[in-house]
């Protein structure tokens, strides 16, 4: 029973906790599914602002060179001036309406800048359609706007203005000076900001180095981005991206979940497991009450054994010793002798039961014959059996000499013939059969009573179990009788069995007996 | 025939080579302005190179304590190489120039490793405690974001520009640069647009890992000093040499022109950049510091002429931003030459100063030589080239009884004797450090260990 039912109990702790583990973790991935794709969002709209912290230092320079260039001024000689004050602008040119360079002047002289700018510029001036093909330039309707190409390591930025007549005047702006004047409008790395303890931003060139970065995290040399946004015109190039540690995502959100989900995990756990204790006392209170009678018993059962035993013995010496015609005394001293047969019968139940609780249960396999112990046993019920009108038949087929406990067997077939006593009287009629096969006795103690029900053949070898029906109430019993016999049997190397009948019912009892090596005579 | 001329002047007044009475408008001129040719005689009758020299120097600024307010970004190199010693050092040295700093200046500082930190924004030189604190807590470690460190001090800088201060961003690397841009010419574009804005940047090379050719450019394209420091101990000698300099700023935006007379051709101008553009030669200084000379050298080529003939050379003009009355001045002088048929007399009015000016900068592209033949590994050809030029140092050291062409001669040989692998790193810092301050005339903390 116990085995069992801890294992119900444990099954109720374990199922709906893993049920609802898997739900959780389900949920919990979910939702960190969801939480990623919020944290992207929220990154990417970080990057996004800072992009556009980039598009506003752009613009300045934009409206900077806007105010310098566009004033119709093309003289050569205020042109240089200009290239030689300005910050922003590296080298300037001018194309007329035709798209013929007026400046740098085609006659020359030219300054030294003006010739590198010239040699930089000159896949401009080999195919100035490329240029003019330039999207803002190609309309006619934009007065200024930004040219790329590609030379040296990276981009080159050229921002050019046209004029009511078409004349082009374009700024090759300084590319060092554009990303140093970025660098100057975004944040740097401050210790005490919240927000990038664990993370780091980078800004990366056309060449997708870092050019300038910030935060206090350091991303592994491999590690990829959680989220890369490039940037706009002009600057298309160049791109912004943000490292992260996994476990940054959840001091963004709070992180709760995990911690939610375990705690509540605990919880349930806790409550469940309370529960199931709970059951689990209720259920074995019934036992625990009974086992505590039979322990009580016990210790009195030591204290009765001694007076019953010289009850019997000077009841059987008086039965020897009285005049054979003396009916009535003969018979109240049988009474006497099976009352306390039967009450010595119990406490050897109850003291073995106590024995098997402290695993001290054992058979002493001695030689003799199991016909004879059968005989022996059944002499003793004959007289009660046969008083409520129960008739027995013996069928001997166990007569070799073989090792057995003989007080083992006697306990065991008293048990039996007691329950047919007690609950199958009204059927008249016990049979027992003995039979000897090799090594293997079986005996079989049929009778004609109400039978087991169905589902119980087991469950009534459990200690205190009572089959709750009329029949058994009002009888009295300890409820270890079955269970005892069951376990001395198995010690024995056999079993006891209920099989299933068509009417009464039917035990069939096996022990392992080895033939006697002694050959020593059976003492009946 | 040199006459000096002192005057302020709105107009550039045609000077047709003499003439000119001095007259002092206003006695308070910041710049004293020396032209002067090589040979101001010169033999007739054959096309000959010769040498325009405009010499800058500063006059301090009488009011005692008063001097131009800075504006300072100090920008210290945190990467993991500076660890210990060195970064000690540094912040102790960066503590110690600040100290000298009044409530007028402004300063910020920022450090790097592979990102940025602005340490303090710029701020003026209100809450010394605050700043030594932040100092104090640096810690060294990480890779060296050279580039942005400069930028995010430019962007500070930015905050406070005012012409009316001395603009400069002083940095400290010990490492190369290995986050962000990081070519000489990258670092050189920047510099280029920062001093048109008024910014110089100084640059410090702690050690023997940091780039040279990198800082070096840097500092020379935005018209800041050089300091090349091989041992951390030398670092607070050589900050107060440049604050020095610094809170010595007597005038800035130095403009210089010269316009050569018609058939004289500029040819280039030896150790700074310059545009030239036909007859028209432009160089730009960023300030002069008092009791300091800076000198714009111009090679040009002179028509043959006749005995007897004088002709104007060229008119050089100088307009500064006077920093004691924060107003803008004008100084025009003119130079012309006299054609002769007497070596001697040629021989005899030489002058002396501007040919060692010329030879120092001759010497110094010659030691420029000897550095890429050595780059490229000809050992053998780059000690005799430097042999070469110490002799040809020597020899005019002589002629023209020059100190400074003499300390070149035992620099060239030194250079000569240290071309092997295992000392080469540290003595080309050195002799790029020398080619910078020489052509920069810079004036203190020549960093020749």
């Amino acid at each position: 029973m116990k085995p069992r039912l801890i294992l119900i109990l444990t099954l109720i702790v374990l199922l709906p906790l893993g049920a609802l583990g898997w739900l959780g973790w389900r949920m919990a991935h979910q939702e960190r599914e969801v939480m990623e794709n919020r944290y992207r969002e929220v990154l990417t709209g970080r990057l996004r602002d800072l992009n556009a912290v980039v598009q506003r230092s752009v613009e300045k320079h934009e409206t900077e060179l806007l105010r310098l260039l566009d004033r119709g001024d093309y003289d050569t000689g205020n042109l240089r001036e200009l290239v030689r004050k300005s910050p922003f602008i590296h080298a300037l040119f001018v194309l007329d309406s035709a798209g013929n360079r007026r400046h740098p002047p085609p006659e020359g002289p030219l300054t030294d800048n003006e010739r590198e700018f010239l040699e930089r510029s000159g896949q401009i001036w080999r195919d100035k359609q490329l240029f003019y093909r330039s999207s803002e330039l190609a309309g006619k309707s934009s007065s200024h706007g930004w040219y790329t190409w590609y030379w040296g390591n990276g981009v080159n930025l050229l921002f050019w203005v046209r004029d009511a007549s078409g004349r082009v005047i374009g700024a090759e702006c300084d590319r060092s000076r554009m990303l140093s004047d970025v660098i100057g409008e975004l944040p740097n790395t401050d210790p005490s900001d919240p927000n990038l303890q664990q993370g780091r931003i980078v800004l990366a060139g056309g060449d997708g180095v870092a050019a300038y970065q910030w935060g206090a995290y350091e991303p592994a040399p491999s590690e990829q981005p959680r989220v890369r946004v490039d940037l706009d015109r002009p600057l298309d190039s160049w791109s912004l991206s943000y490292f992260a540690p996994p476990a940054a995502i959840d001091r963004t959100f709070g992180g709760g979940m995990l911690f939610n989900l375990t705690a509540g995990m605990v919880a349930l756990v806790l409550a469940l497991i309370g529960l199931a204790s709970y059951f689990y006392r209720e259920s074995t209170r019934g036992m625990r009450e009974a086992a505590e009678r039979v322990s009580f018993v016990n210790q009195v059962s030591h204290e009765l054994k001694t007076p019953l035993t010289n009850i019997r013995m000077y009841a059987e010496l008086l039965e020897q010793s009285l005049p054979e015609n003396d009916t009535k005394a003969t018979k109240h001293l049988g009474v006497i002798v099976s009352e306390s047969q039967r009450l010595s019968r119990l406490i050897g139940n109850v003291l073995t039961f106590a024995r098997k609780q402290n695993n001290k249960l054992t058979v002493h396999p001695e030689a003799g014959n199991v016909d004879q112990c059968i005989v022996f046993v059944l002499d003793r019920f004959k007289a009660s059996l046969e008083s409520k009108g129960v008739k027995c038949v013996f069928t001997a087929g166990a007569g070799a000499t073989v090792d057995f406990d003989r007080d083992a067997l006697e306990q065991i077939l008293g048990n039996l013939f007691s329950n047919v006593e007690k609950y199958a009287a009204a059927g008249e009629w016990m049979e027992v059969t003995s039979r000897q096969n090799g090594a293997n006795t079986s005996i079989v103690v049929a009778d004609r009573g109400p039978g087991i029900p169905k589902g119980q053949s087991e469950r009534i070898f459990d200690p205190f179990y009572r089959l709750s029906n009329k029949l058994s109430d009002g009888v009295t019993g300890t409820g270890i009788g079955l269970s005892i016999a069951r376990d001395l049997a198995r010690k024995h190397g056999g079993d006891l069995k209920a099989v299933a009948v068509a009417a009464g019912a039917r035990f069939e009892l096996e022990l392992l007996t080895p033939s006697s090596s002694q050959g020593k005579e059976p003492n009946v | 025939m040199i006459t000096q001329t002192i005057r302020k002047t709105v107009t550039l007044v045609a000077a047709f080579g003499i003439l000119f009475g001095s007259q002092a408008l206003q006695a308070a001129e910041q710049v004293k302005v020396d032209v002067a040719l090589a040979k101001p005689y010169l033999l007739a009758g054959q096309k000959q190179t010769n040498y325009l020299r405009v010499g800058l120097t500063g006059i301090p600024i009488n009011d005692s304590g008063r001097r131009t307010p800075v504006n300072v970004a100090i920008v210290l190199d945190k990467s993991g190489s500076m660890t210990g010693e060195k970064l000690r050092k540094a912040k102790e040295a960066a503590l110690t120039s600040i100290g000298r700093l009044g409530p007028n200046d402004i300063v910020s500082v920022i450090a790097y490793d592979d990102a940025v930190n602005v340490l303090i924004p710029a701020t003026k030189m209100s809450d010394p405690l605050v700043l030594r604190a932040a100092i104090e807590r640096l810690s060294a470690g990480g890779n060296t974001a050279l580039f942005a460190g400069v930028s995010k001090a430019a962007a500070e800088v930015r905050k406070f520009l005012d012409r009316q201060r001395v603009n400069r961003i002083i940095l400290l690397s010990d490492g190369q640069a290995n986050v962000g841009p990081s070519s000489p010419t990258d670092l050189g574009n920047l510099g280029a647009s920062l001093i048109k804005e008024g910014i110089s940047v100084t640059t410090l090379g702690l050690g023997l890992d940091y780039n040279e050719d990198l800082m070096t450019q840097l500092a020379r394209k935005s018209d800041g000093n050089h300091y090349f420091i091989e041992n951390s101990a030398d670092l607070a000698r050589q900050f107060g040499y440049e604050f020095d300099d610094v809170l010595s700023v007597v005038a800035q935006e130095v403009t210089v022109r010269i316009t050569c007379a018609e058939g004289v051709r500029p040819i280039r101008v030896l150790g700074r950049e310059a545009d030239i553009t036909g007859q028209t030669v432009t160089t730009y200084l960023n300030q002069v510091y008092g009791k300091q000379e800076k000198y714009v050298l111009l090679e040009v080529e002179v028509p043959a002429e006749r005995d007897g003939i004088m002709r104007n050379a060229a008119e050089v003009n100088v307009s500064y931003v006077n920093m004691a009355s924060s107003s803008p001045e004008r100084i025009a002088r003119a130079v012309s030459a006299r054609f002769t048929g007497s070596a001697s007399l040629v021989e005899a009015n030489t002058n002396p100063a501007v040919m060692a000016s010329a030879i120092e900068q001759i010497a110094v592209e010659r030691n420029k030589l000897a550095v890429t033949l050595r780059d490229q590994g000809k050992i053998e050809e780059a000690r005799r080239t430097l042999l070469d030029n110490a002799a040809f140092l020597s020899e005019n050291a002589k002629k023209y009884n020059s100190k400074e062409l003499d300390d070149y001669v035992g620099k060239n040989r030194e250079d000569a004797s240290h071309l092997d692998p295992a000392v080469w790193d540290a003595q080309r810092k050195a002799i790029l450090s020398e080619q910078n301050t020489r052509q920069g005339q810079q004036g203190q903390g020549q960093a020749r260990p």
